[in-house]
């Protein structure tokens, strides 16, 4: 067994990418924990990964879709998408759907992504196909990122007023907001995309 | 707060179904489950169309949300079966019908080209 200590954060594509490349030179993942991942050996190039993120959905939706992938011979492991170390907690999703607005633990609480395995069939592995799926499938990210950015946009504005001053906070927050602006605007080109292609297509 | 589309683009009205939504609704003609579902349209498109596990389910829960098809029982068993409906049979026979009525056009205004 091969520990591996990593932490991609928001990042999913690089950490698709290291899976899979993991994957290629002979290591199959079995476990997750919150900064690291567990690898076997196994023949290069035997499984295949993909990722998804799930926070948008109830535990219990998120749960059906679960045993879905599950059901088609897929291995699903949860992988936290930030570093929270608490016990016993509830957590607001401002993004999220229905019931998926109220994450608790245990629950969905640090579950936000799913790493879905396949074993390798010589096709490509893509869990969204369609073009308004995939467009789809990218709204829940940009709607996370969107709402940090929104947040913190709207409490610049509120110091602003408050102390009637550009101060450190003012401009702190700004500065978040504009970060969470840059991948909330690269998942917007893709759904733009998306879209545009299920107009032509399908 | 934030609206979800309709996953199928599906023209309800017009009687025009995806590719994806026909072929879902053929497969069903009898009861299959997932994988069953994702094969058949594999095989019957010699490949050329491969549906994503992701884009499958949601196109089975669209199509559940319509009454265009049903699961057979409650799911206890690990692997769901699903069935068409009478209003997926009916909408089915819609599409053939438009189908056919398109081909004829076609036939009608490029001759013998095809």
């Amino acid at each position: 067994m091969k520990k591996y200590c990593r932490f991609f954060g928001c990042f999913l594509d690089a950490q698709e990418n290291w899976l899979n490349k993991m994957a290629q030179k002979g290591y199959r993942l079995i476990r997750t924990g919150k900064m690291t991942y567990d690898f076997e050996k196994c023949k290069p190039g035997e499984y295949q990964y993909a990722i998804e993120f799930v926070a948008q959905q109830s535990f219990k939706s998120e749960k059906e879709y679960r045993t879905f992938l599950e059901a088609l011979g897929y291995k699903v492991f949860y992988k936290n998408i930030n570093l929270n170390f608490s016990i016993g907690k509830i957590k607001w999703r401002p993004y999220g759907r229905g019931m998926g607005q109220i994450s608790t633990n245990p629950g969905s609480y640090n579950k936000e992504l799913f790493i879905v395995e396949k074993k390798n069939d010589g096709k490509p592995f893509n869990l969204h196909t369609m073009n308004c799926d995939k467009a789809n499938y990218y709204k829940p990210l940009r709607n996370a990122w969107l709402t940090i950015a929104a947040i913190s946009l709207a409490f610049a504005v509120w110091f602003y007023i408050d102390t009637n001053s550009i101060s450190k906070e003012v401009i702190t927050l700004i500065i978040l907001s504009l970060l969470c602006s840059i991948p909330m605007l690269k998942y917007q080109k893709r759904i733009s995309y998306f879209s545009v292609q299920s107009n032509t297509e399908e | 707060m934030f609206l979800e589309e309709s996953r199928l683009r599906d023209s309800v009205k017009g009687g025009a179904l995806t590719e994806v939504t026909f072929f879902i609704l053929l497969s069903l003609y009898t009861p299959n489950h997932g994988y069953g579902i994702m094969k058949f349209i594999e095989e019957k498109t010699q490949g050329r169309l491969v549906l994503g596990a992701g884009s499958l389910y949601g196109a089975i829960n669209t199509l559940q949300e319509r009454s265009w098809i049903t699961p057979l029982d409650d799911g206890k068993g690990r692997k769901k079966e699903y069935v068409i409906t009478k209003t997926g049979k009916e909408m089915a026979d819609i599409e053939i019908k438009r189908l056919k009525n398109l081909i004829s056009i076609a036939e009608e205004i490029m001759g013998g080209q095809v």
